[in-house]
């Protein structure tokens, strides 16, 4: 691109930010962003900071990795029964750099997304053969094995077997993002706010309309001169970038990392339980549908039925798919915006 | 005016069906040709197999002296065929415009069009098929016939030398078939190449000059059409033979 051009497009950013945040979702988006930053200094109680606080952290990193999968599955059209694998890789090497090799943590972070790159090349590889259902199925099937691998007792010395790692399992500990959980939710509401930025842009560039040709027909694609095998990579390897990020930082916010935890295919179930709710393609529902998730299962194991929250979980799955196939962000900010049309009297 | 494709015994099986049979011609660039033969005959798989969404069995196909025999379909765009097919497909979600600008963002199609910009290069092909003024539009509401212009205009993104139309003609009312047919003889007089199947038979052979007649994969004849159009072979082919009538 020319240097006149990229100034042009920075200078018009500032013009360009003022006129979607006059739209009705632009202004709601503002508003949300403002609650959430003002949010964690409601109240100075220890119960609320390092307990109800930390579940709106823990659903911003589900908001990332459900946005990771909404990419690949809902732009690209790459369905991916598997993320977990990212998001366990990731967060696997993550904890062993900081807990075994004493990296510190603004290093082990980008360090274990690029290894979840590094494996999303490996498995697209051979899966991007697939389409559709068989995509779909090789993924899953790759997570599988790795979450065997992962349990096997014999490679327990090198990949830590069902205990995973802990706190101090290493010589290094393996810390949270930051001991004040202000300062962690914070990080994770900023990593989120930039990541979702650059999967916006992706999304609207002339890359993502390619993206979105291989996903709408991916033979059309071809007979129209894109290499879409080259193109199905790129967006392997942005999504299981994201979702890497993800794994990392859940690594952290729980101090430990274990094979079921952190590679089970509940994680998967998760990315697309959440996006479907917030609606596939839409990238922000998939925020609103961890939101939802997250805080249901509170909820849920506050008021002792723990037990049944994969059941109702899969539930709500299905009564969206039934529903609301495409998902219910769309519609709730149409009925908003009536409301506020009524509202203001229009 | 040499030769810009070239296929010679060209043979593809399909387990125990032999779908194209020891096929050979030749085309010129400049060139206006109509593939014909009833249905079943193996046209659009010999369009498959040289747009690189089948591989041949056995034979060669060579485009402007390179040979592209079972090339990937995406490589074989950018040396510079282009292809619609038989049953309209489209980027349904996509607009008109990004619709366009996708062929445009091929490799080909970017030596030209980073010119002016992909957009604007788009918008220039959609207006030339009479399409620009649904641009915004996304294909899942268009009537048949505009679907039929579309993937023209997805075609012409990828600046083709050599254009393979797949029926073309086929689902369209007697007006949209004489837009497409006025459509077609102007990207003819721009220079491009056009290889053409149908089945309205009458359409075809009153607007190309040459054509190519094949039946259960095997060539019958290659010629003008009044030539071919009295063929003995294609005659049984088309209508059987004589004495079931009688």
């Amino acid at each position: 691109m020319k240097k006149g051009l990229v100034k042009e497009k920075i200078r018009n950013i500032p013009t360009y930010l003022k006129s979607w945040a006059k739209t009705f979702s632009g202004s709601l988006t503002v508003f949300l962003l403002i609650i959430l930053t003002l949010f964690p200094f409601l109240s100075q109680n220890e119960s609320f900071i390092n307990y109800f606080l930390r579940h709106f952290t823990l659903a911003m990193i589900f908001s990332i990795f459900a946005a990771s999968w909404d990419f690949l599955t809902g732009i690209s059209g790459q369905i991916s029964f598997g993320h977990a694998i990212f998001f366990g890789i990731a967060g696997y090497l993550c904890a062993y750099l900081i807990a075994f090799q004493g990296f510190p943590i603004w290093l082990a972070i980008p360090a274990g997304a690029l290894g979840a790159v590094g494996f999303g090349l490996i498995i697209g590889i051979p899966c991007l053969r697939l389409r559709g259902p068989y995509l779909a199925l090789g993924t899953l099937a790759f997570s599988l094995i790795l979450l065997k691998l992962f349990l096997l007792g014999s490679l327990s010395n090198i990949l830590f077997g069902s205990e995973g790692i802990s706190y101090n399992t290493g010589p290094y500990p393996l810390t949270r993002l930051s001991s004040n959980a202000l300062i962690e939710y914070f990080i994770v509401f900023i990593t989120l706010i930039i990541s979702f930025i650059i999967i916006f842009q992706i999304v609207k560039s002339k890359f993502g309309t390619i993206l979105k040709s291989i996903r709408d027909d991916e033979t059309g694609a071809d007979a129209s001169g894109i290499n879409t095998t080259r193109y199905k990579v790129y967006a392997f390897m942005i999504s299981s970038f994201f979702a890497g990020i993800a794994g990392c930082f859940y690594a952290l916010y729980n101090t430990s990392v274990n094979p079921v935890g952190n590679f089970g295919t509940v994680i998967s179930f998760f990315a697309i339980l959440m996006a479907s709710l917030g609606g596939l393609t839409t990238i922000s529902g998939s925020s609103l549908g961890a939101f939802f998730f997250i805080f249901l299962e509170y909820i849920l194991i506050e008021m002792g039925v723990d037990a049944y929250v994969q059941l109702i979980f899969a539930i709500i799955l299905i009564l969206v798919v039934r529903f609301a196939e495409h998902g219910i962000l769309r519609p709730i900010i149409e009925h908003l915006k009536d409301f506020w049309d009524v509202l203001l009297g229009r | 005016m040499g030769v810009i494709l070239e296929v010679k015994n060209l043979t593809k099986k399909f387990g125990g069906l032999t779908a194209v049979n020891d096929f050979s011609f030749e085309i010129k660039r400049g060139d206006f040709v109509g593939l014909i033969g009833p249905n079943g005959a193996g046209k659009t798989t010999v369009f498959n197999l040289i747009s690189g969404f089948e591989k041949p069995s056995s034979g060669k196909i060579r485009f402007d002296g390179i040979d592209i025999t079972g090339m990937r379909p995406y490589k074989i765009v950018n040396y510079g065929i282009a292809r619609t097919f038989q049953l309209v497909r489209s980027f349904k979600f996509l607009t008109l415009l990004d619709n366009v600008i996708v062929p445009c963002l091929s490799k080909r199609g970017k030596e030209v069009s980073k010119k002016v910009g992909a957009e604007e290069y788009a918008s220039s092909i959609l207006a030339s098929v009479g399409l620009v003024d649904k641009a915004r539009i996304p294909p899942i509401i268009l009537p048949h016939g505009d679907l039929r212009k579309l993937q023209i205009a997805k075609a012409l993104g990828t600046n083709p030398e050599l254009l393979l139309l797949d029926e073309p003609y086929s689902g369209l009312t007697h007006e949209e078939s004489a837009v497409l047919t006025e459509l077609i003889k102007k990207l003819h007089d721009d220079g491009v190449t056009i290889f053409m199947t149908g089945h309205v038979l009458r359409e075809l052979m009153t607007l190309v000059p040459r054509v190519i007649a094949m039946h259960q994969g095997k060539f019958i004849a290659d010629g003008p059409p009044k030539e071919v159009a009295n063929n003995k072979i294609l005659l049984e082919a088309y209508l059987g033979k004589g004495d079931e009538y009688a």
